[in-house]
């Protein structure tokens, strides 16, 4: 790491004042006690919270912790990177760097040193051999409608090979709205789950060939469903000359749609990316309001629970992102609504497996699969 | 990647005491504990061991455990003390986390009274307390610190025009040797509820103690009324002497339950809950008070209160009304602004001292001429004081504030060099005592209290004769 870029990060470690008010949600005025850091809240040690995590982090930078130990990669890599403890950091102090950004360069060192997991790296091998972060073979059946269509779908590998009900509903959606669109001949992952995990060299071709891909598309507007891929187009790609839209945005842009309400009771889980790292809170909601009714949570926008599926910890923690995603169904029962619905295939999949493992019948929807079934054919 | 680890045989021990899940000697969670907001003065330095003990009799065990092998042990209950009191001294220690042991064992609304494990954060405790109209003594600390650890090491408290600073009524506490001792009315019955139990003041004898006598289990602590009637006000005065007046009749006839005098730069901020407001075109000092009480009360309170600042020389100041809420939550619903001082600068410094509010203005000149003297910039250069129900001599807490960037390591030298000169000017100008013991300020004061110090060096060997707990925080 360049000097300068260590220095920037210690002095933004030394004005940690370790109060950990970033470990809950506002307190003031309804005077409750609501956790906001999943990791923490879950392990329980010093290490998983923000401030302490930051001291191995200096450690690090300074020398002092020469081997990998099986607490280094866990305090490391069981973060969601939700950017929950930033959010309430940035209120307090004057904390200069993101903490999730601070966090993935510490796991970009790691990785550097050669103390990846080896369930990412593993990840990292199936993308150079299959483009996508799951290694799958087969290609997600979606046909351009026009080849030279302004819009672009760009699918995700999440929505193509793990809840491919999203990609479907977003498709009918542009066909029933009538909106001609162009899905990539060979899409390939954004390259998240790398850069998020710390291997940033291995990202930089998959971005290459999507850039290149964009380009020749022709697209002016390329529309996500994934607010991993948003939020990686729009914070680690280089300006490519074209709108990038969340699929909510889009959908909010039109206006006026023939939908009819659902008669559904939900509660609407913000995304982190979309949340907290891109801002958008209020399209999703009036989307989602326009086709049913939204029960409030006592966490949500910028201090949101995560479903803690994010940040490679889905693939590593698996225990632990389902057990994120349990609390997070909880709220929405209490919150008196009969569906959780998200706007990320990521939070769909991982709370979708949290309640389908509980069984107590929370349904789990992607706000887009909520719109098709209302939108008139 | 494979990792393949020996464990020591120490850690075996300890997890077989606490499980496996709550006791480790990995390096990069030991570093996560290295450090406080202190580090200029107490450097980082990792625990060789974690351990999270989940009830008593597994902290007893662990105890006992280290004062048989004579390991250093360093109780924690959330690590928010801002003095470098969790950071290791010696080689070898456990830090004994406890904050997995976090139960409201129980509130007693008609004792107004709770008892609490050292987990329990001031947040934890009033979420229950309010249903039944009562709240906790807050403290400027972030209500993400423990009840217990605060009020065993005895602080300073929003609300100490009303409430005072003593909230402890009795304790459990388990010592190096496994014997565990209950302080008060604890010590005869199952009535927590009294201070006096027999003989003398043994909660006031252990307690403000840095984790230095035993490891406190279970408080029981008073807990306050929260009154419907509330309103604050704000007065602002160009010098820290004007406003001596109408501290004194406020406190003479116990009239608010909150007053604070602070600069307009700094803990402000953090009373109106933003740093976004011109608090520069302000006078220098601002007194904030908050008056409350039952109907009738209230009403009469608030009309001597507004008399005496008729003429007490200041400007009432008309603030936002979210100012004023925040000021009310902070005071009578938790901390949370209050670390926005450290968005100040960066990180912050300060000696607080208890003194009587007729040298308040000796205080500020001291502080600002010290500072001065060792290149601190004035516009670093802050003060608060908190009066003290009852007050009798005058009973006041001042906080000798330094706001700096912590990232700023040649600060740590001035820092250095003010509090070696400052102690001393304080302790020949007379104060009442320090806010609270920890090392940097007990070696320059041990040689002014004569043979006490002896007694108490002995008396801590008494209790501790291995040396385990927690030493090189007091002596
Ligand atoms: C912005 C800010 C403002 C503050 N303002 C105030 C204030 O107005 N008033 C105030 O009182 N404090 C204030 N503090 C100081 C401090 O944070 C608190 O006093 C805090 O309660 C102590 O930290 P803790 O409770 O986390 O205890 P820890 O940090 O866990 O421990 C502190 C000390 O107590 C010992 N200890 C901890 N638990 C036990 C136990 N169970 N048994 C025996 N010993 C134990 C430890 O060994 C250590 O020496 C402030 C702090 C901040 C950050
Ligand atoms: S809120 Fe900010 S300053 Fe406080 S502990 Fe968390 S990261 Fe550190
Ligand atoms: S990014 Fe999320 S999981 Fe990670 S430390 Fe911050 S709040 Fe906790």
């Amino acid at each position: 790491m360049e000097q300068e870029r260590k220095e920037e990060i210690l002095s933004a470690i030394h004005h940690c004042v370790k109060c950990k008010l970033c470990s809950i949600s506002s307190f003031h005025p309804n005077a409750e006690w609501l956790p906001l850091c999943p990791s923490g809240q879950f392990y329980g040690y010093q290490a998983f919270y923000a401030p302490g995590r930051m001291e191995i982090f200096r450690e690090i930078l300074d020398g002092e912790i020469t081997e990998p130990s099986e607490g280094l990669l866990k305090s490391a890599y069981a973060c969601t990177l939700c950017g929950a403890c930033y959010e309430r950091c940035k209120q307090i102090t004057s904390m200069e760097l993101r903490l999730p950004e601070l966090f993935e360069e510490m796991r970009a060192e790691l990785v550097k040193k050669g103390w990846a997991l080896d369930v990412h790296k593993n990840i990292a091998d199936k993308i150079k051999e299959t483009r996508n972060a799951y290694g799958e073979k087969y290609e997600y059946k979606a046909k351009s409608t026009d080849g030279n269509a302004d819009v672009l779908y760009y699918i995700g590998c999440t929505a193509r090979y793990r809840v491919p009900e999203i990609a479907d509903a977003m498709l009918q959606i542009f066909d029933k709205l009538g909106i001609k669109y162009q899905v990539m001949d060979e899409e390939w992952c954004c390259g998240s789950v790398l850069l998020r995990t710390g291997q940033v060299e291995a990202a930089k071709e998959l971005m290459e060939h999507n850039i290149e891909e964009i380009k020749m598309s022709g697209a002016k507007t390329v529309v996500f469903t994934c607010p991993g891929c948003l939020m990686t187009f729009e914070r680690n790609y280089p300006d490519m000359g074209v709108e990038l839209l969340h699929s909510t945005q889009l959908l909010t842009r039109l206006g006026s749609m023939k939908v009819k309400k659902l008669g559904l009771e939900v509660a609407y889980h913000d995304p982190c990316h979309l949340g907290r790292d891109l801002g958008i809170y209020d399209e999703p909601r009036a989307v989602l309001s326009t086709v049913a009714d939204i029960k409030k949570m006592k966490r949500e926008r910028e201090e949101a629970w995560c479903c803690g599926s994010g940040g490679g910890v889905k693939s590593a923690y698996d225990e632990f992102a389902l057990w994120s995603a349990e609390e997070r169904l909880k709220e929405a029962k209490e919150a008196g609504a009969a569906a959780l619905v998200s706007a990320c295939p990521f939070c769909k999949r991982n709370l979708k497996e949290a309640a389908d493992k509980e069984g107590k019948g929370t349904e789990v929807y992607d706000i887009v699969e909520l719109v098709n079934r209302s939108l008139e054919g | 990647m494979k990792m393949t680890r020996s464990l020591s045989k120490f850690v075996k021990e300890l997890q077989t005491i606490v499980g496996e899940e709550n006791a480790t000697d990995d390096k990069a969670i030991c570093a996560s504990y290295s450090r406080d907001q202190h580090w200029h003065f107490v450097p980082a330095k990792n625990p060789a061991y974690i351990v999270r003990p989940g009830n008593k009799e597994e902290v007893r065990r662990v105890l006992t455990f280290a004062n048989n092998e004579k390991i250093p042990v360093i109780p924690y209950s959330t690590g928010i003390n801002v003095r470098g009191l969790t950071i290791p001294v010696h080689e070898r220690s456990i830090l004994l986390d406890l904050s997995r042991m976090n139960r409201i064992v129980e509130i007693n609304p008609e004792m107004m009274t709770a008892t609490v494990e050292p987990g329990v954060t001031f947040g934890m405790l009033l979420e229950k307390t309010k249903k039944y109209k009562l709240r906790p003594a807050f403290p400027d600390a972030p209500l993400t610190a423990s009840v217990l650890a605060n009020y065993y090491l005895r602080g300073i408290y929003q609300t100490s025009a009303v409430d005072g600073h003593d909230h402890t009524l009795s304790y459990e506490m388990v010592l190096p040797n496994g014997e565990t001792i209950k302080t008060g009315s604890r010590s005869l019955s199952e009535m927590p509820y009294f201070r006096y139990g027999v003989g003398p003041d043994f909660t006031g004898v252990f307690c403000a103690h840095p984790g230095t006598c035993g490891v406190v289990t279970e408080l029981t602590a008073k807990l306050y009324r929260l009154y419907d009637n509330r309103k604050e006000y704000f007065v602002g005065f160009d010098d820290a002497g004007t406003p001596r007046k109408i501290i004194y009749n406020l406190m003479h006839d116990e009239l608010a339950a909150s007053i604070r005098l602070v600069d307009n730069q700094s803990w402000l901020k953090g009373i109106c809950g933003t740093f976004d407001y011109p608090y520069e075109k302000l006078p220098k000092f601002v007194l904030c008070v908050l008056v409350e009480g039952v109907d009738g009360i209230f009403e009469a309170k608030d009309k001597l209160v507004q008399e005496y600042i008729k003429e007490s020389g200041g400007t009432v100041l008309e603030f936002p009304e979210e100012f004023k809420r925040t000021f009310e939550e902070e005071s009578l619903g938790g901390a949370e602004k209050s670390c926005m001082v450290f968005g100040l600068r960066g990180n912050y410094h300060c000696i607080g001292l208890y003194g009587p509010l007729t040298l308040a203005a000796q205080y500020y000149e001291v502080h600002e001429k010290t500072a001065l003297e060792v290149g601190i910039p004035q516009d670093h250069i802050h003060f608060y004081i908190n009066p003290i129900y009852s007050f009798h001599g005058q009973l006041c807490y001042f906080e000798l504030d330094i706001f700096y960037d912590g990232g700023d390591l040649g600060f740590g030298e001035k820092l250095r060099n003010y509090n070696e000169k400052q102690f001393q000017r304080l302790l020949d100008l007379g104060i009442y005592g320090w806010f609270r013991p920890y090392a940097g300020i007990i070696g320059p004061t041990a040689d002014r209290i004569g043979y006490l110090a002896e007694v108490w060096k002995k008396f801590l060997r008494v209790l501790d004769p291995n040396e385990i707990m927690n030493r090189g925080k007091l002596f």
